[in-house]
This record gives C-alpha cells, structure tokens and sequence, in this order.
C-alpha cells in the first residue's frame, strides 16, 4: 500500500513518499518519513517489508557517510545506486534477504546532471527519467508518461506530482493523506510543500 | 612463540626509526630513475630501463611502465618482483571497485589503497616492507589530472612533477627548475626526456633505454593511454634532438 | 645494552621496559608538533606543517583530519601510520552510529584509538603504531569542549590543553605556564599558536589552525588569519620587551 514516486527536471529531482506506517489494516502512524539522506546530493526513498527498509536504509546511509569522511569526496547518484544494488542482489542470495523497493535520486556534482534509479527487492536496477514503487504505480506511470519531459522546471514537476496526487485520492482504494516531498538539486536536499 | 616473528617483522630502532624500511628505499635509489609530470591537458611518465640487451624483446614487455586500470598508469622503480605483485594487487582493487561502484576508482583511493598495503608490511605479518617506490599518473572526474607518489613507507603524496630511482635528487631539481605550472603535454614530453638525458648514467639516450607513456583524454573526453613504442621513442628524441638510435654521438 | 629485548617484538626487559614501545614514542617525538587547547567554548587543534615543496600538491598533505562531523584529530609521527589508524576510527564512527543511532562521544572515539594502540603492543608479530594523537570535539547534545590524548602505548588522557611531537615538552611547559580557564574564542586561537611559535620559527606559513565552537562546526583558518594573529603576537612581545627595557634602565 506504500507509495513512492521521483520525477527528474532540467537540474533537480522531485521524489515524493507517502508518510502511513501501517500494519495489516490499521495505520499505525501518518507522519512517517520513508526517506534518508545519503550524502549532501544523494537520497533513498524506500519501501517494503516494515524493519527491513530501516535497517537497510540505515546501513546503506552509513556506508555512504563513512565513504565520504575517508576519501574526502561523495558518491555519485551511479556509484550509490551500483553499491545499493549490489548489497540488496548479495542479500537476495543470503539466508534472509531484504524486502525492499527503493527509488535513489540524487544531483551529480561531477557532472551537474540530475539522476533516478529505480531498484526492487530483486536486485535490479534501472536509470530512468521518473519511477514510482507501490499500487500507486499503476495510476501514475502513464500521467508521467504522458507528461513528462527531459526540461521540466521545478514548478512543472510540482504539479505533475500534484497531478498523480489526485489521482490516487481519486481512484485508489487505500487513502494516503499525505506525502513528504523532496527536491535535490546543485544545494542539496530540501522538502518542500505544494 | 613470538619469535618465529622476531626477526623479520619491521621494528623500531632506539631513535625511533624503522631501519628496514629505509634500507628498502635504499634499494630503490640504485634503481632506473621514473618521473612524471603533470601537464594541463595530460600527465607524462618516463623511465630508464636498467635490463638491456640486444636479445630482449621490447615490444612485448615493458618493464617500468604499468597499466593500472583504464584511467591510472604507472612508473616502478625497485625490485622488479614486488612491484609485479603490487601491480596485480592494484589492478584487483581497481576491478573491485568498478564491480561495487560501476565507476572507475578515483585516482587518490587506488594509490591509498596500495599505501595501506605497503604501510601493513611495515608493521605486521612478519615480512620485510615492498621495496617499490611508484609515480602514478591518474585522471577522475573529481579533481582531474593527478600525479601520485609513494614509498615503501606506505607514505604517499601528490605532486606537480616528481621522479624516484637513481639520481631521483638532481633529477627533481631539474624539474622544480624548468616546471611551468601551464606547461602542456607537448612541453612536458620534452622535459621529461631532457631531465633523463641529464640524470641517466649513458650519454646517450635511445629507445633501448627508455620507456614513455602519455596520459590524455581523446575527443570523447574519454581518458586514452599511449606507450610508445620503441621508433616512437626514437622519433621523439629525434625532435627534441637528444639522441635517437642510429645517430648517436660519440662519447669522448 | 639492552640485549635482545629490544629486538623480539614488544616484550618486557628484566627492568620492566617496553622497549617497541618506548622507541615508537622515539618517532612521535621526531614527528611535527601539533597543540591542542580547550577554550570555554571552543577547542583548538594548531599543528606545525613542512613547507609544501615547490612541485607538491598542497591538498594532499594533512595533519589535521576528520574522523565524523563532529571529531577532529591531529597526529605526531609516522605518516602512514596515521592514515590507517585514521580509517580504523572513521569506520569505528559510522559502525557506532549504525548500532546506536547516536554520533561517538569524544572520549568513546579516544578510548576506541587508545584501544587499537594498546593491540599492537601486545600482538604477535607487530610493531606498535608510532604515532601520538589529539582528538578534540563535542559530544553530541553537549557543549563542553573535549581535548584527548593517545599514545603508542595506548594510554589515553583528556587535557585541558596539551602538546605532541617534536619539542613538545617546551610547549606542555609554556601551556602550563599561559593557561587560563575560560579562555574566549580568540584568546584559545592567540595561545595555540603562541604556543606553536616556541617551536615553529618560521611563523605562519608552517601553521596549521583549526578551530571547532559548540555547534561542532570545524573551520580551518586561512593564511592570512594565522598571519594576523603572529604578527599580533610578535608586537605584544615587543611591547614587553620595551616595558622589561625601561625599569631596568631607571634604575641604572
């Protein structure tokens, strides 16, 4: 029932995660954050089994922080995404393998270029121009499809977010009442509202 | 039980020193002398070949001169056979990172990473330190061009342009002389050949002796190795008029 | 003299000496200084840097690094040494904060490096770190400052403000006899590098500054900055040359 989603513009990258924490049917809480900075450009929406996605989350997050402080210079959205990969593939093959969706969006200093990864449980991995995990896929991904363009301003991605907002409000059985929105950019990591 | 270790293992002197370590970099002070410099639009690499004979085979093996991976070249000097060794052990760090980043290694990470090896074998396991010294010559979408050093200390530093082997004191002050900080590629090969003219032991200088590779990037912005090949070499002294194979002065 | 006991790796000699250790603080005391002193608010870190050389790359040599956001160190001796005992913390670090959600105290992260150190006394087959350190910083949610020492021998200690590496018993000396309790901003950066200035005669192009305040922000201080406050230094002391000049010359 969780819902992420990431849309990259010109030079940013909107990602959006819903904020239930539920378990079975109740919802438990509705100001959950399903996303961690991994560098000052880099973050991880994650989804999933409840427990696995923090876990993991937060062992990923360290090991990009501890990257950074011994080598004096940040991962790359590819280098984060390549490594997340191939941690969540080694797992898949351990005794217990994490269940986690994850969408990496993240600001290439390098290259002044913004990115999307889009990773599942299995191990695969994909370089996309917008991603979204969860039910709510299948009511959004042909809204991006259709509107989505490689020089998206920020103001244009805000209201295609908005746009498959509504949609889920409207078709979606399961009511998610409200997201956490993120934009990384040459700054950093902001949240914002729209 | 310990002293099955005793006496092999690096251990400190009363004044502190590790005198294994720095007999081993006397070692590397009798070997062929590597320099490189780091040029604007490249880095240039060089090196005097100590085995020479009219039967080795040149084409097929360079013996200073190392690729690393597809962006870090370098220049050996010391024992031949841990150099080997390390060589291969970089090449496996390398090809490792690639696999977990799906990025070259940025250049500082390689040559530290080989430090941490070297610097391991000065201090534990029961075995003398490498007796390497090398020059690395590296490109990463971070800082650009570089050019490393490092001993068998495990010490390593970066530079402009430095060289290590025989004679490596007066070949570095021929560099801090002439280096420009704009130099290009073009001028760096020159000076590169012009200080090993001055600091080899041979008066002249030719292909037999001489080994040199180019780092660059192509029009793709793409990095691109070049080792010259021995009529290259010869070309190239040609030009710089500092010898060549067949019209090599006359020692007097 | 001390026959064979200085030769097997780190075992006691009949008059209860260490000897590995005993020389590997031999190579702190070769190394550069580096002072430490706590403020009331803030926590100085001020080390003696060689002169980077003409063809080397400044960004490369470091004396001052940091372990986490909020943990700084500066060591005295083997470079090398540093680097991978530096790597061990910095993992120690992030493993810390992974297992207990919180950053590592200062005293944690000192006791962590003392603890390493004390290991490689007591090994098989390894020679001790040859290396002193000092870690300042805050713990989190706190706004004392902390200033730690280590030593080869794994001994650690915290300090109001202290001094390794060469000479460094002429600084301990003048720190003793300079400290002040809650020194402000300023006046703990003034007294770094007075204190520094006993041993660095150069002035402040071989200082090295670093200051942290309460929000655990490091900042490293420009030349200029340094230059300013040692030529501050050196007219205060003029000044009191002048006022020790005069009585002496009314009473001729």
């Amino acid at each position: 029932m969780e819902f992420l989603i990431g849309i990259t513009g010109k030079d940013f990258v909107l990602t959006a995660s819903d904020t239930s924490a539920a378990r079975s049917i109740t919802v438990m809480k509705s100001n959950e954050d399903k996303s961690c900075d991994l560098n000052k450009h880099n973050i991880m929406l994650y989804a999933g089994e409840a427990g696995d996605t923090v876990n993991f989350a937060e062992y990923i997050q360290r090991n990009v922080r501890l990257y950074g402080i011994r080598n004096g210079i940040e991962l790359t959205p590819k280098a984060a995404a390549t490594f997340t990969r191939k941690e969540l593939a080694t797992s898949l093959r351990s005794r217990h393998p994490y269940q986690v969706f994850l969408l990496i969006a993240g600001y290439d200093i390098t290259t002044s270029s913004p990115h999307l990864y889009w990773i599942d449980y299995l191990g695969s991995s994909a370089e996309v121009p917008f991603a979204a995990h969860g039910y709510g896929a299948y009511y959004c991904l042909s809204i991006l499809d259709r509107y989505h363009h490689p020089n998206l301003t920020l103001d244009e991605a805000k209201g295609l977010i908005k746009k498959c907002i509504d949609e889920l409000n409207n078709r979606f059985i399961v009511n998610l009442s409200d997201f956490k929105i993120k934009v990384t950019d040459q700054d950093g990591i902001r949240e914002i509202t729209i | 039980m310990a002293r099955r270790y005793d006496s092999r293992t690096t251990i400190f002197s009363p004044e502190g020193r590790l005198y294994q370590v720095e007999y081993a970099m006397e070692a590397i002070s009798h070997a062929g002398t590597a320099l490189g410099i780091l040029a604007s639009d490249g880095i240039v690499i060089a090196a005097e070949k100590k085995v020479t004979s009219k039967l080795l085979e040149q084409t097929t093996t360079s013996e200073k001169i190392y690729l690393l991976n597809d962006n870090v070249i370098c220049g050996v000097a010391g024992i031949t056979a841990d150099a080997n060794y390390l060589i291969n052990y970089s090449r496996q760090i390398a090809q490792n990172y690639l696999y977990t980043y799906g990025e070259d290694i940025p250049v500082e990470q390689l040559v530290q990473r080989l430090c941490d090896l070297k610097q391991g074998y000065t201090q534990y396991g029961g075995l003398r330190p490498f007796g390497v010294s090398f020059i690395y010559a590296g490109h990463d979408s971070h800082y650009g061009f570089q050019l490393y050093h490092s001993d068998p200390s495990g010490n390593y530093g970066g530079w402009k342009a430095t060289c290590i082997g025989a004679n490596n004191a007066s070949a570095q002050s021929l560099l801090k002389q002439d280096y420009k900080d704009e130099i290009t590629l073009k001028e760096a090969r020159e000076l590169a050949a012009k200080v090993l003219s001055k600091t080899m032991d041979s008066t002249t200088l030719s292909s037999e002796k001489l080994e040199f590779a180019t780092l660059s990037l192509n029009d793709e912005g793409k990095v691109s190795y070049h080792l010259y090949k021995p009529d290259e070499i010869d070309a190239l002294l040609k030009d710089f008029d500092l010898g060549g194979a067949q019209d090599t002065p006359t020692t007097s | 003299m001390a026959g064979s006991y200085d030769r097997a790796l780190t075992v006691f000699s009949p008059d209860g000496h260490l000897f590995q250790v005993e020389y590997a603080l031999e190579a702190v005391r070769k190394g550069t200084c580096a002072v430490g002193v706590r403020g009331n608010d803030c926590v100085v870190l001020g080390v003696e840097k060689k002169s980077v050389l003409k063809l080397q790359d400044p960004r490369t040599v470091r004396k001052i690094v940091m372990l986490d956001d909020h943990v700084c160190m500066a060591f005295a001796g083997l470079n090398a040494d540093a680097r991978v005992l530096v790597n061990k913390a910095r993992i120690e670090c992030q493993s810390h904060r992974l297992t207990v959600e919180d950053p590592v105290t200062i005293e944690y992260i000192t006791r962590y490096i003392a603890g390493v150190q004390q290991k490689y006394t007591q090994s098989g087959g390894v020679r001790p770190f040859g290396i002193s350190t000092l870690i300042i910083g805050f713990d989190p949610n706190d706004e004392i400052p902390r200033l730690y020492q280590t030593d080869p021998s794994g001994i650690y200690s915290a300090w109001k403000a202290n001094a390794i590496g060469r000479s460094s018993k002429t600084v301990r000396e003048f720190l003793e006899k300079n400290y002040k309790e809650g020194l402000s901003k300023d006046e703990t950066i003034k007294l770094t590098v007075k204190s520094l200035l006993e041993v660095v005669q150069t002035g402040a192009k071989n200082i090295e500054i670093a200051l942290m305040t309460a929000d655990s922000v490091i900042k490293n201080l420009e030349i200029e900055e340094v230059e300013a406050i040692v030529s501050e230094i050196e007219k205060e002391k003029e000044a009191e040359a002048e006022k020790k000049k005069k009585p002496t010359a009314s009473t001729s």
